[in-house]
């Protein structure tokens, strides 16, 4: 477990039972901001799991939750959902963009839900798109965009609201290798910028690209955890 | 069991709350077409049944005692053609004495029958006994509580007989005013005879009864055909009425029906592919399909026809009670065989179109068109949406609709016709409040004051003493002296009823549809139904006969009343036929203030040989109407908000993927509620538009059609029933449905698991 000041996520001995499968079992680890920091493992090891608990997707059974300093395990579903508008943006493997709204409007949509007027939650929406280089396909709809250019949206849709923690669930996994590396570039950009970021991964390439400690997961337990050379 | 059996029982057990969907909505729409069709039977043949039950005479034939002996009629009953024969019966003309006493004075005749069976005409003797000796009478009426007070009274005649009625009776075949046994016929001298007869064909029922009584020459011969078109004129106003909301049920419950079904064969399609997949060929996929939607289908349709059954019976009493109808009524086996076929066969056909198209798709193609709702519709709208200042989870809300056109216009539709149903029984509960205020003279008049029979305690005073006396009870405001009184109509065969009106007749609350109401002598009001019958119109005289006395008089107006056997006359028309005559009851309204009762307390103790009633509010056929407009209102209301909850519960779980997302972004559970329930508002809001002018257009159809199955001319009142806040309210009662059917499964997308909704990926 590795400690630092300046937390932007803490779990406290989390653990998470479906059942009689325990996914996650006594977990405690800490993410400095501006940390990149990639979860590893096999499939069924808790890593989806963590990552929804840190979102507030999911509650733990046992433990405790905080991010940028807010106690998860008291908040209800509004408190959560609030949470998530404040200081979470989330990466999914299959973008999950509205196929009704247009790449311009799937990004718009994340600024809209707190009251942020139309014209500006577009203007700020269009200006993300041109910085992750899609500004021309603002107008285009889900269905007629590449694999590569649906998760360039849903970067730009998690960084809309400027979230303290980006939270990435294996966002090269349903892409093409040119554009795994697109996104790769991209995800290392925001981290080089200050961006906290959790990945999760089988990714090996993608996690000692974009992150600077990589904890490994196995059962629901950390099992091992080390620094990447060449990253702050 | 075959493995389309066993899939299909499995695929009813995963999706437990769309097959219980399913069912509810199979149920409700079957009761009301149980008890759709339970009416529209009962409305469209209410003299045939009864005609049936009583085994009703096809022809009532009078011969003249003196030249046609019983020995001879007795034999008609085996000539060729006749099913069925009763009589010969002695029948005699008598005139009921004007002694203000249980039955109005005039003609009545009297036949003398043994018993209330037999072959022909089995009479309803619903309250007393038959005559058994001398002096017993039993009258004809129809089945009403009111007429009961007549069981004990005494009939008094001008020929000088007394008799006690000691039961009431209804004959459908109208055989007889009046029955007493045999002997008393005997010693009456009967001057008539009468044979009721059945015909094996009754087409051609003039050759039939000319056949039968050949070389008889009867003196009269009554046709059951004319019977039956009377009796009907009452029950067909209904049809109208019954028709539209039998209509609309039927379509509201096609359309939830198509719209359910073929929501879960759209939503099992990916079940589909992966059943091909296995080698499930096309037709046992079909199969598999059509058992899924059929068994909860059926189930529902099974209870639903029980339920209609239980449900129409009481029903169709409530509504037919007063009309004099009510005889052997109940839902025919055809409207329940029509049910149990009908309901399941659409249950099959709503599946069969998605299912077909499901049938077509390669496996691969199925799956992957069970991965949700096809993308790029309604793209355009939701662009336009999410520009606009509306709150984002509105706007997004008012979109969706556009992502599943066909299921939102089947929705859509749904309300439409839930909406049209409540304005249309908005509009009837109105007109016929209206209506029975009218007949009930509500506000007009507060007490009636009948004079005592001479079974009870007659009054000292006269008839203008009476008058004066109740004129100077303390809150009196106004008195109308009311004689009744049968009278011939010169030229016509028929007797009709004249009500001769003195004192504040104009203040009686008579609606004049055209004309003037009656102001002096010589002049006469007539319903509409009265001046259709004897082809009168308003500015026409005519002339009224009683006993030997005549008089001409005009008609100066014509009244809303659905008799067509009454005209309203001044009290000088009646001094001109007989100026012995006094009232036999008094129509008292009071000062607003006035306490009905304390009048009533008032009047016994000045004269206990009154008998004053508190005027009944209550118009039965207006309660009936009501009735059953409210039934259906509320039982197609509730199939329409189920039919917006299966396409909400539809919907959500289509866009389980997309909720999770939205809530994973920060969408708030109050947020997603507002986001579902605003997509079904918006549908309700239309709906509500467009159902309201669909409502008041049935309306105008419906009572024009019941006011000229009548035989009433519609004024304005019956009409002009709408008002701005009334129709507001009623486009509001469009949102309530979409909004009631919506909200639960919008609370429950709003507690959506969102990790678990991101794996099912």
């Amino acid at each position: 477990m590795t400690t630092g000041t300046a937390a932007a996520v803490r779990l406290d001995h989390v653990r998470r039972q479906y059942g009689e499968t325990v996914a996650l079992d006594g977990v405690s680890l800490e993410i400095r901001a501006g940390e990149a920091v990639a979860v590893m493992g096999p499939s069924g090891s808790g890593k989806s799991t963590l990552l929804n608990l840190i979102a507030g997707l999911d509650r733990p059974s046992a433990g405790r939750v905080t991010v940028q300093g807010d106690d998860l395990t008291g908040l209800d579903e509004t408190g959560l959902a609030l949470f998530r508008r404040r200081h979470i943006g989330m990466i999914f493997q299959f973008f999950n963009l509205l196929d009704d709204l247009s790449a311009l409007d799937n990004v718009a949509l994340a600024a809209q839900l707190t009251g942020t007027p139309a014209a500006q939650a577009r203007r700020r929406a269009l200006d993300l798109l041109d910085e992750l280089g899609i500004g021309d396909r603002a107008r285009t709809y889900p269905a007629v965009l590449s694999g590569g250019e649906r998760q360039r949206v849903a970067v730009a849709r998690a960084l809309m609201n400027r979230p303290a923690v980006l939270l990435a669930d294996e966002p090269t996994g349903a892409l093409d290798s040119h554009s795994g590396e697109q996104v790769m570039d991209l995800l290392l950009d925001l981290h080089q910028i200050g961006q906290t970021l959790l990945l999760v991964t089988h990714d090996v390439r993608l996690a000692e690209r974009c992150a600077g400690r990589v904890i490994e997961l196995a059962d629901g337990r950390v099992t091992a955890e080390r620094t990447l050379e060449g990253h702050p | 069991m075959s493995a389309v059996w066993s899939v299909a029982l499995a695929a009813v057990r995963r999706r437990r709350l769309q097959s219980a969907i399913l069912a509810l909505v199979v149920l409700c729409s079957t009761v009301a077409i149980v008890v759709a069709l339970g009416l529209l039977e009962a409305s469209s043949w209410p003299f045939d049944r009864t005609f049936a039950e009583q085994r009703g005479a096809h022809v009532v034939a009078t011969f003249d005692r003196a030249t046609v002996p019983d020995a001879l009629l007795t034999r008609t009953a085996g000539r060729p053609g006749v099913e069925a024969a009763a009589g010969p019966f002695g029948q005699k003309a008598l005139t009921v004495a004007d002694t203000r006493q249980s039955l109005p004075p005039g003609p009545l005749t009297v036949v003398g029958r043994p018993g209330p069976g037999g072959p022909v005409d089995r009479v309803d003797l619903w309250t007393g006994r038959w005559a058994a000796r001398p002096g017993e009478i039993v009258v004809n009426r129809p089945v009403e509580p009111l007429f009961s007070d007549l069981v004990g009274a005494t009939v008094r005649t001008r020929e000088g007989m007394t008799f006690t009625i000691v039961g009431l009776a209804s004959s459908v075949s109208r055989t007889a005013e009046a029955w007493v046994t045999p002997a008393q016929m005997r010693t009456m001298n009967p001057t008539a005879t009468q044979m009721l007869y059945r015909f094996t064909e009754a087409g051609d029922l003039r050759a039939a009864t000319a056949s039968v009584t050949a070389g008889l020459s009867p003196s009269g011969v009554q046709s059951y055909l004319t019977v039956k078109q009377d009796v009907s004129r009452t029950a067909s106003a209904y049809l109208p009425f019954l028709v539209g909301f039998g209509l609309l049920g039927l379509l509201v419950a096609v359309l939830i029906v198509a719209n359910v079904v073929g929501g879960a064969v759209v939503a099992g399609q990916r079940h589909i592919g992966v059943l091909k997949s296995l080698g499930f060929t096309p037709d046992q996929v079909m199969a598999v399909y059509l058992v899924m939607v059929l068994l909860p289908g059926s189930a529902g349709c099974l209870v639903g026809t029980g339920l209609g059954a239980l449900i129409s019976q009481p029903l169709l009493h409530r509504v037919f009670a007063g009309t004099g109808a009510a005889i052997g009524l109940g839902v025919g086996w055809w409207a329940y065989l029509t049910a149990l076929v009908g309901v399941p066969a659409v249950v099959v056909l709503a599946a069969l179109v998605p299912a077909s198209r499901a049938h077509r798709l390669s496996a691969a193609e199925s799956i992957r068109a069970g991965g949700g709702r096809r993308s790029g519709r309604g793209q355009a709208i939701q662009h336009l949406l999410s520009g606009t200042p509306l709150p984002r989870s509105v706007s997004l809300g008012l979109g969706l609709p556009f992502a599943r056109p066909g299921r939102s216009a089947l929705t859509l539709a749904a309300i439409v016709l839930g909406v049209a149903a409540t304005t249309l029984a908005t509009g009837l509960f109105r007109t016929m409040t209206a209506y029975g205020d009218t007949a009930q003279r509500v506000g007009h008049v507060h007490s009636v004051v009948h004079v005592g029979r001479p079974d009870q305690i007659r009054p000292k005073l006269g008839d203008a003493a009476i008058e004066a006396l109740l004129r100077a009870q303390p809150g009196v405001r106004h008195v109308t002296a009311d004689a009744w009184i049968d009278v011939r109509l010169l030229g016509h065969t028929s007797r009709i009823k004249a009500q001769f009106l003195r004192g504040d007749a104009a203040t009686r609350g008579d609606v004049v549809v055209a004309g003037r109401y009656i102001s002096g002598p010589g002049e006469v009001a007539a319903p509409s139904a009265f001046l259709r019958r004897f082809g009168l119109r308003v500015g026409d005289r005519l002339t009224l006969a009683l006993g030997d006395a005549r008089t001409q008089a005009t008609i100066v107006g014509e009244v809303m009343d659905a008799a067509n056997d009454l005209v309203i006359a001044s009290w000088p028309t009646l001094t001109a036929l007989d100026p012995g005559r006094s009232a036999t009851q008094y129509e008292v309204r009071l000062a607003p203030d006035a306490d009905v009762e304390t009048f009533h307390a008032a009047v016994k103790a000045a004269e206990p040989g009154l008998y004053p009633r508190t005027k009944s509010q209550v118009d039965q056929n207006s309660v009936a109407v009501i009735g059953a407009a409210s039934f259906f209102t509320l039982i197609l209301g509730v199939v329409a908000s189920l039919g917006v909850f299966n396409t909400v519960v539809l919907n959500t779980r289509e866009r389980r993927r997309d909720l999770a997302m939205l809530k994973s972004i920060g969408m708030t559970p109050r947020q997603v509620t507002l986001m579902t329930v605003t997509s079904m508002a918006a549908l309700g809001v239309l709906g509500g538009l467009v159902g309201v002018p669909v409502g008041i257009a049935s309306h105008r159809v419906v009572v024009l059609a019941m006011m000229e199955a009548a035989g009433l001319s519609a004024p304005a009142i019956l009409l002009d029933v709408w008002h701005v806040a009334a129709l507001a309210a009623l486009v509001v009662a469009g949102v309530a449905i979409a909004v009631l059917g919506a909200f639960l499964p919008a609370r429950s997308a709003a507690a959506l698991t969102i990790a678990e909704a991101l794996r099912t990926e």
